[in-house]
């Protein structure tokens, strides 16, 4: 958990000194989501008021009108907030945000579940396990435990 | 020895004769077997179409936002640097000319970019292909993709395995777009290096954070077009093999046809001749 909070600190640091901006204006409308997975479309162009992303970067909240972007996904809880005022929840594991010029945001994530799909004791366990592969020396069993146990500790915190 | 000879042949003929009409039978009983596996077959690919055209469907909107900022960012292609071909493909046959194509395709490929190119082949029949003119170039080829439509494990496994091979600065996935249930065409994906992405005159439309976006992008564009190809692939297959398979039925149905018109006759010309064996002896005891 420090660890990972470190990292991203220490992500921001350099990002802060590599910060590239926009030069296409925004244009105006709704914004329209697209939230692509790779065996399923969950949203193509719909319209919708707010959209909030887990990004490497921290919490984004994207309205109409954003400036394009491009942002690395960490797994996290994916809020998309109707027109009506109504929140729809998913929980993505990575992936990439895209706002693209013309008020599209396209999100392709490789998964994404609601929340209230998840098992919080199946999570539970399965961090059990990672932290003892995590603990491994061999090195590629330790980074791939480590990279299991960043997407189920963020899962812990969202599944009911 | 003539009189032998003439015996001989006289026997045979005459043997052939009831043999003709088992042998008749036989080939009758084969065509319909094979006609029903032939419909089977048909069958199987007719659900498993509906099946992998939905599965392009969504894979294709995936990839559609990737598109998207490619269009927009709108990356040089690096003139001269060694390329590899990706050339998506599977094991089965019984489905047309769809294995030939996308080694023709890759064929013109190659001769495009001079021959300055590393292959990697997705599938037996098409690695079956290339090796015969293209063995020294062949660099990596998988077996078992293709049975079913692509999840996205196992595109990031074998994008992982292609990435062991170095860095390309070009890399281009060879595949068959499916066009209508009755057509496909070969076409091709041109993922770009991180470094283009980097040099890319539309980048400032975007703003980016971080040192690593670009490579991300890279890789990720890498596979999602992977998995598109291989999607649009698996499609075009399915589609190909359905009218393969009726094709084959059709065929099938008119040879039936042609051989019990056949088997009738001859059937009749034994009766016939029996007939006239047991009339003419039975008039010479007379």
């Amino acid at each position: 958990m420090f660890r990972q909070a470190l990292r991203q600190v220490s992500r921001q640091a350099t990002s802060a000194t590599r910060r590239t901006y926009a030069t296409e204006a925004a244009s105006s409308g709704a914004l329209k989501l697209s939230l692509a997975l790779p065996h399923q479309t969950l949203y193509t162009e719909n319209e919708v008021e707010q959209v909030n992303v887990p990004s490497i970067n921290g919490d984004l909240g994207i309205l109409a009108n954003h400036i394009p972007i491009v942002e690395q996904l960490r797994p996290g809880l994916l809020e998309i907030i109707s027109k009506g005022g109504q929140t729809e929840q998913y929980f993505v594991s990575g992936g990439i945000a895209a706002v693209q010029p013309g008020n599209k945001l396209t999100i392709s994530a490789i998964e994404a579940f609601k929340p209230e799909q998840f098992d919080l004791e199946a999570v539970k366990s399965l961090i059990a396990d990672a932290q003892k592969r995590a603990a491994s020396s061999d090195e590629v069993v330790a980074a791939e435990a480590n990279i299991e146990l960043e997407v189920l500790e963020a899962l812990q915190g969202v599944a009911k | 020895m003539f009189r032998l000879g003439v015996n001989q042949i006289a026997r045979t003929s005459g043997a052939r004769n009831y043999a003709t009409l088992r042998e008749i039978e036989g080939r009758l009983k084969s065509i319909k077997n094979i006609e029903k596996i032939t419909k089977t077959m048909k069958i199987v690919a007719s659900t498993r179409l509906t099946r992998a055209q939905r599965a392009m469907t969504s894979s294709r909107v995936f990839n559609q936002s990737d598109k998207e900022f490619m269009e927009n960012a709108d990356p040089a292609k690096p003139e001269g640097a060694k390329s590899l071909l990706v050339v998506v493909s599977s094991d089965k046959g019984l489905c047309g000319s769809i294995h030939t194509q996308v080694a023709k395709a890759a064929r013109r490929k190659v001769e495009e970019l001079n021959g300055n190119v590393d292959i990697v082949a997705l599938g037996d029949k098409v690695k079956a292909q290339l090796i015969r003119t293209h063995s020294e170039k062949l660099k990596l080829a998988f077996s078992g993709v293709g049975k079913e439509a692509p999840n996205f494990n196992e595109v990031a496994l074998i994008v992982d395995e292609i990435q062991k091979l170095g860095k390309y600065e070009n890399i281009e996935i060879l595949y068959n777009r499916f066009v209508s249930a009755v057509s496909f065409d070969p076409a091709a994906f041109s993922v770009y290096a991180a470094d283009a992405i980097e040099k890319a005159p539309g980048l400032s439309k975007y703003e980016l954070e971080g040192d690593s976006v670009a490579e991300t992008l890279s890789e990720l564009s890498f596979a999602n077009s992977l998995l598109s190809a291989m999607a649009e692939a698996y499609a075009s297959e399915t589609s190909a093999r359905r009218n393969a398979m009726d094709n084959a039925s059709k065929s099938a149905g008119d040879m039936i046809n042609s051989y019990s018109i056949l088997y009738n006759r001859t059937r009749q010309a034994v009766i016939t001749n029996e007939l006239v064996d047991i009339i003419t002896g039975a008039s010479s005891l007379e």
